[in-house]
């Protein structure tokens, strides 16, 4: 299991089209991978490949979250999905 | 020739075939499946995924070209049809609980609809509706129905249905809809309001008109006069093509009257306000100098939770950045009556329109009220901003509505957060009661603003609702324009500014009478002002009072009627 936190910079967050460019991506991958809100101490953690379920969380710009992975690919699916994040979608 | 009448909400005239519609109707009842048959069952829900996934492909690359925004609502729904967890609980409860495919799509979708339904943000809670339409193809094919949807119509199609849902308006081919007709729903239902957007004529509340129209048969829709013509004979045709083709050249010579100044011939310029729902749709800066209305209720509609005091403050600075400065007036809460809330159960009430609607609701729902007020003086920052309270019958209403914003005032103070101070606070007149009081009224508000739909309503004791007394709403009686007149001249007298915002302000024949009565602020939809701007640039202030003063001293509506109408044919005969 490979376990990163990052802050979601972009200003619309996890919604709209970059919700679903996540999901895209992390669907790329055949490990298990989940995101949860880290900054509620008991928010659980979510498959991340669940577009559903990743809008149900209600990111919003500056939160700060958690993507775990667990599979063969686990650690290129966490790289990738935080330099996604990172990159903030393509938004100023 | 049959004529069947209705109400009309979206003026034109047009020619069309019959296109009967009938939206899906689901009926999902707990079935589970035969031990052994589960695989089956497994295989008619994947069978139907791959066809939904079909069509919202086909109508997705239907609407790439002319509008991607429509398209995107598609793919997303596609993202739905395939999402990972929905699908896992799908095929589970289908494999492992023997649930029958129709029963297992129903309950899964519907939770996670339910789920996101309770997300604070109101664009992820909209998004449960998508999870819904998709649940509902899911059904139809499961169920082996055909897909009907108005995306793709015969040319000059007249829709004829027993209501529209919002998805099926929305969707609308509008190359091919040559007009709409329905046998529920009225002014202010969903699918006027669309109508009126797209300039579809739609003629509502036509009853059984589903059962006496066959598909495919040609009608004339005549929503200039609300009725619907069957076989109708040569001269007919005719006279309506007329009718239509010179309605056209009116509306294409408005649309020429949008951005110039409202003023009058003789140099007085009138004020033209807007009336809103959100930050969209707006017409061109030049068109409009302030907002009078802007309606707060679709914040709290078609979703489970209500709007946090955030959520609203976010919605109204965006009004009032889109605003520019310019004043805006905000209506709080107007629910109750023929307008509910899911997120907000009420009880049942003999009489809503005479019961808890409105200020009234708010008064009893004490934190919601205040929740709102918060998020307003929030706002109020961002921009120029006044407040304004719905269903005012006393002083004792206005003062109970002052003490609930200063409440507010207190809580935000006391925290440290800033707000205008000196929020101008204000009233809709549309209870006679306030009317008579205006006086008074005046003295305890900064401001009002007639609201005419109800005050309409309630003068005249006719629901405006109900087609059986359609005929006792008057809105051109003598008694209106007196009763206005005499909240006009209160206000004026307290040097207090109003304003009309109900429907006269935005018809061009009663503002001209408004505007003889001493009315200088008209608030309307962005569709009316074209045509109001046109009636008062064209008049002089003596011909409108004096055409104010004989319309008062009339007796009866069609009086009333007959002096515009001179008023009318004398500018004619000038031109």
């Amino acid at each position: 299991m490979t376990t990163v936190q990052t802050i979601v910079k972009n200003a619309s967050g996890l919604h709209a089209r970059p919700a679903s460019d996540f999901v895209v991506k992390a669907k790329a991958f055949q490990s298990a991978v989940t995101i949860r809100d880290a900054d509620r101490p008991a928010g659980t953690a979510v498959n991340a490949k669940s577009i559903v379920r990743l809008l149900s969380l209600g990111i919003v710009k500056g939160t700060r979250v958690e993507i775990a992975a667990d599979g063969p690919d686990e650690r290129e699916a966490v790289d990738a999905l935080v330099a996604l994040i990172d990159s903030g979608f393509g938004e100023a | 020739m049959r004529i069947f009448k209705g109400q009309s909400v979206s003026p034109g005239v047009a020619a069309g075939r019959v296109y009967q519609y009938k939206a899906f109707v689901r009926s999902v009842y707990e079935t589970y499946v035969q031990p052994g048959e589960e695989q089956a069952a497994l295989a008619a829900y994947l069978e139907a995924v791959r066809a939904v996934d079909a069509e919202l492909v086909k109508i997705a690359g239907s609407f790439y070209s002319q509008d991607r925004d429509k398209a995107k609502i598609f793919e997303a729904h596609r993202e739905i049809l395939a999402d990972d967890e929905m699908d896992g609980d799908i095929r589970r409860a289908i494999l492992q609980d023997r649930q029958a495919a129709d029963f297992a799509v129903d309950r899964v979708c519907t939770e996670y609809a339910a789920l996101l339904g309770r997300v604070p943000d109101a664009n992820i809670a909209a998004r449960a509706a998508d999870i819904r339409d998709v649940r509902n193809r899911l059904l139809r094919v499961l169920h082996g129905e055909k897909e009907h949807n108005l995306s793709q119509l015969p040319d000059h199609s007249v829709v004829v249905a027993h209501d529209l849902l919002p998805s099926d308006t929305a969707t609308i081919d509008r190359g091919s809809v040559a007009a709409i007709v329905t046998e529920v729903g009225g002014a202010t239902s969903h699918s006027a309001i669309l109508a009126r957007a797209f300039g579809i004529p739609a003629v509502l509340g036509v009853p059984d008109v589903t059962k006496a129209l066959s598909d495919g048969e040609e009608v004339i829709v005549d929503a200039l006069c609300g009725e619907v013509l069957a076989e109708p004979d040569g001269e007919t045709v005719a006279s309506r093509r007329e009718k239509q083709a010179a309605y056209l050249a009116e509306r294409q010579e408005d649309r020429r009257y949008l951005t110039l100044p409202a003023v009058t011939k003789d140099g007085t310029t009138v004020e033209i306000g807007l009336n809103i729902g959100s930050e969209t749709g707006w017409p061109e800066d030049e068109s409009f100098t302030f907002v009078g209305l802007f309606r707060t209720e679709f914040l709290y509609m078609e979703r489970d939770t209500l709007p946090s005091e955030e959520e609203q403050t976010a919605a109204y600075r965006r009004v009032l950045e889109r605003a520019k400065g310019r004043q805006v007036t905000l209506r709080t809460l107007d629910v109750g009556g023929d307008k509910t809330l899911p997120a907000l159960p009420l009880p049942k009430e003999e009489n809503p329109f005479l019961g808890s609607r409105a200020l009234r609701l708010c008064l009893n729902y004490r934190d919601l009220f205040l929740t709102q007020l918060r998020a307003a003086l929030r706002a109020s920052v961002y921009g120029s901003l006044q407040i304004m309270f719905p269903m005012v019958g006393s002083l004792e209403d206005i003062r109970a509505g002052k003490a609930a914003v200063e409440e507010a005032k207190a809580q935000l103070a006391g925290k440290g957060v800033s707000f205008d101070p000196d929020i101008p606070i204000g009233i809709m007149v549309e209870i006679p009661s306030i009317a008579m009081l205006a006086d008074e009224a005046a003295k305890e508000c900064d401001f009002a603003s007639a609201g005419t739909n109800d005050l309409c309503q309630y003068l005249f004791a006719a629901d405006r609702m109900n087609p059986l007394t359609n005929e006792y709403y008057r809105t051109f009686s003598p008694a209106m324009f007196r009763i206005l007149s005499a909240v006009f001249d209160a206000f004026r007298r307290a040097n207090k500014p109003v304003s009309v915002c109900g429907e006269m302000a935005g018809n061009p024949e009663a503002a001209l009478v408004l505007l003889g009565l001493g009315l200088r602020k008209f608030s309307m939809n962005a569709s009316a002002i074209p045509a109001v701007k046109r009636a008062l640039r064209g008049i002089t202030l003596l011909e409108a009072e004096t055409l104010a003063s004989a319309v008062c001293a009339a007796d009866t509506e069609a009086a009333v009627l007959e002096c515009i109408r001179s008023v009318a044919a004398g500018r004619a005969e000038r031109r």
